[in-house]
């Protein structure tokens, strides 16, 4: 037995066969070449996709009122700027007032419509999850849209909720696929255990079944707050003029100037998406929500 | 599998009905309002006498620009979801195959952060590099390998960059999925029975990720074309898209009823995309793809 086990392995270890065969040796040298161009080509591809992050600090720092590089030093005019401007904080407060509002009502309405596709032995459950889904993969900006006319044929107007409404709905389907994923992977026999030991349905809800889920719900109402904060296709058709979010006062100023001050703004909403995304990654780990 | 046990439906059921409402006010109510409205003379709450047309949908038969505006869209889309191929494709295999876990964590960081900076920020951030006066263009200057600025946005190049940019990152995830599915081992029988590396590639992994290559193209290609704000920045308000033609009917020439129609016809594109998302998805792994 125990000489049959690191037999059965040869076959996979043969490269280091491979390079004492001479007729192979030949392809050793392409091989080589090979691995150096695949690595090259990730790396610029790495390049590609961070250069415009860096790029961005990089002017939120610079000086000068116009782009210019190498940068001629490092200054906080920029930051001044941004945090001097009234429209740029009511902007900023706004959105930071929208996410937050949005992030309660789609991790509420997302947790427990997953809850309700995992346990409560629907019909048709995988047309339901698709549908929760769907805005996902939906141009927002038909959501936006939509949603526009269906307030102007009403004559509601423009009101927060129906801001905050247009914003839960394409964030729903964070909340409902990282708690769906935590159910999935969740062992039913410790709920039946709970029952099997006496508790009722509702306390084996409160006291197993809801801290089991609680990573996948808070994952969830991260994401859900992130995409609310940067959310514009659905912001733009149904933001109030004057109560514009802070994406949609970056895209307004951004038509007319190309100064720093937009750096700054943006420096400030990448801290904070990176400050969520730690303390996501810190608390309930990361790998296994961003599947698609 | 189901349909074997078939279990009752039970009280925790009811906790689907406040997303149900939800959904139904409103996503499927608005949605279908467009569709309605797309179809009529004018606003039947304000307008007594309005009648059912297709006018709104002649329009775009009829008048060139329009279509040439859908063509637009859709070339822009192509390029860009062939482009977000070419580079997603050997991160994603680089993603899917690497050993170390700490490089995985920081490949994973790489792609998520631009996904994580809104699409206003890394437009600007193009706007920056791409620019007469941009980074790119000074560095060339200064390097003395060109002496007038290269027309690097304000063309479809800069929009195709932009949102390549954009949407890499759904790219990659899709792929490294699916890439991280096929036996490694295969890939090593075919090198081990005297296949070059490269060819090994070819003839074994290429073929079982093109369901991957598949479904990321075409996410790519219905988010590409719904795209608003690297178009019309990139573009300098210059390249019309359907997308910018719907807000522009809204904000400058409140033609609900054309939005509407312009609307339907970029739904009916995506949504034939993300049924065929879903079906290529389905096929690679069952039904647990859609959770």
């Amino acid at each position: 037995m125990t000489s049959l086990a690191p037999g059965s392995q040869r076959p996979l270890a043969a490269p280091t066969d491979r390079t004492n065969a001479p007729a192979l040796r030949s392809r050793t040298l392409p091989l080589r070449w090979g691995r150096k161009l695949y690595l090259a080509a990730n790396i610029a591809i790495l390049v590609f996709l961070l250069t415009p992050i860096a790029i961005v600090i990089v002017f939120a720092l610079n000086p000068t009122p116009f782009i210019q590089f190498p940068p001629v030093g490092a200054s906080l005019r920029w930051f001044e700027k941004f945090f001097a401007s009234r429209d740029f904080m009511h902007a900023l407060l706004f959105s930071l007032e929208v996410a937050a509002m949005t992030t309660v009502a789609s991790t509420v309405l997302g947790a427990s419509a997953a809850l309700a596709i995992a346990r409560g032995n629907l019909p048709g459950s995988r047309l339901i999850v698709a549908t929760m889904l769907s805005p996902l993969m939906l141009p927002a900006i038909l959501t936006g849209l939509a949603l526009f006319q269906s307030y102007v044929l009403l004559d509601v107007g423009r009101p927060l909720w129906g801001l905050v409404a247009g914003h839960t709905l394409v964030t729903i389907p964070y909340v409902v696929r990282t708690t769906l994923a935590v159910l999935h992977n969740f062992d039913v026999r410790l709920e039946e255990a709970a029952q099997n030991l006496g508790a009722s349905p509702t306390r084996t809800f409160f006291e197993v079944t809801l801290p089991l889920v609680k990573p996948g719900v808070l994952a969830g109402a991260i994401f859900a707050f992130i995409v609310s904060f940067d959310q514009f296709p659905v912001s733009l058709f149904l933001v109030a003029p004057g109560s514009e979010t802070l994406p949609v006062a970056l895209f307004n100023y951004l038509k007319f100037d190309l100064d720093g001050t937009i750096g700054a703004a943006s420096v400030v909403s990448i801290l904070l998406a990176f400050t969520v995304v730690l303390a996501l990654d810190r608390t309930v780990g990361l790998r296994s929500y961003v599947k698609l | 599998m189901r349909a074997a046990s078939a279990p009752r439906i039970n009280s925790m059921a009811l906790l689907i009905l406040p997303s149900t409402l939800l959904f139904a006010l409103f996503f499927f109510l608005p949605i279908g309002l467009m569709a309605v409205m797309s179809a009529l003379t004018g606003n039947p709450v304000v307008m007594p006498n309005v009648a059912i047309t297709a006018k709104h949908y002649a329009r775009m038969g009829h008048d060139g620009y329009y279509l040439e505006v859908i063509w637009t869209t859709i070339r822009i889309g192509l390029w860009t979801t062939l482009a977000s191929l070419l580079v997603g494709y050997p991160l994603a295999h680089w993603m899917a195959r690497i050993r170390s876990r700490t490089g995985h964590a920081l490949l994973l960081m790489a792609v998520l952060a631009p996904m994580l900076t809104g699409i206003v920020v890394r437009t600007f951030a193009w706007m920056t590099l791409l620019s007469d006066k941009g980074v790119i263009n000074q560095i060339l200057i200064s390097l003395g390998l060109i002496t007038t600025p290269l027309q690097l946005m304000y063309n479809e190049t800069g929009i195709i960059i932009g949102l390549v940019h954009i949407y890499v990152p759904f790219m990659v995830l899709t792929l490294t999925g699916v890439i991280g599915r096929i036996d490694e081992r295969l890939e090593q029988a075919a090198e081990n029975l005297g296949a070059s590396p490269w060819r090994a590639f070819i003839e074994v992994t290429l073929p079982l990720s093109l369901p991957g290559i598949l479904a990321g193209s075409l996410l790519v290609f219905a988010l590409a074309i719904s795209a608003y704000v690297t178009p019309i920045l990139l573009g300098g308000f210059q390249i019309m898209t359907l997308p910018i033609l719907i807000y522009q009917q809204i904000s400058a020439n409140f033609n609900v009823g054309f939005a509407a129609a312009l609307g339907m016809v970029l739904l009916v594109i995506s949504l034939s995309l993300v049924i065929a998302y879903n079906h290529v998805l389905g096929l690679v792994s069952g039904q647990r793809e859609l959770q």
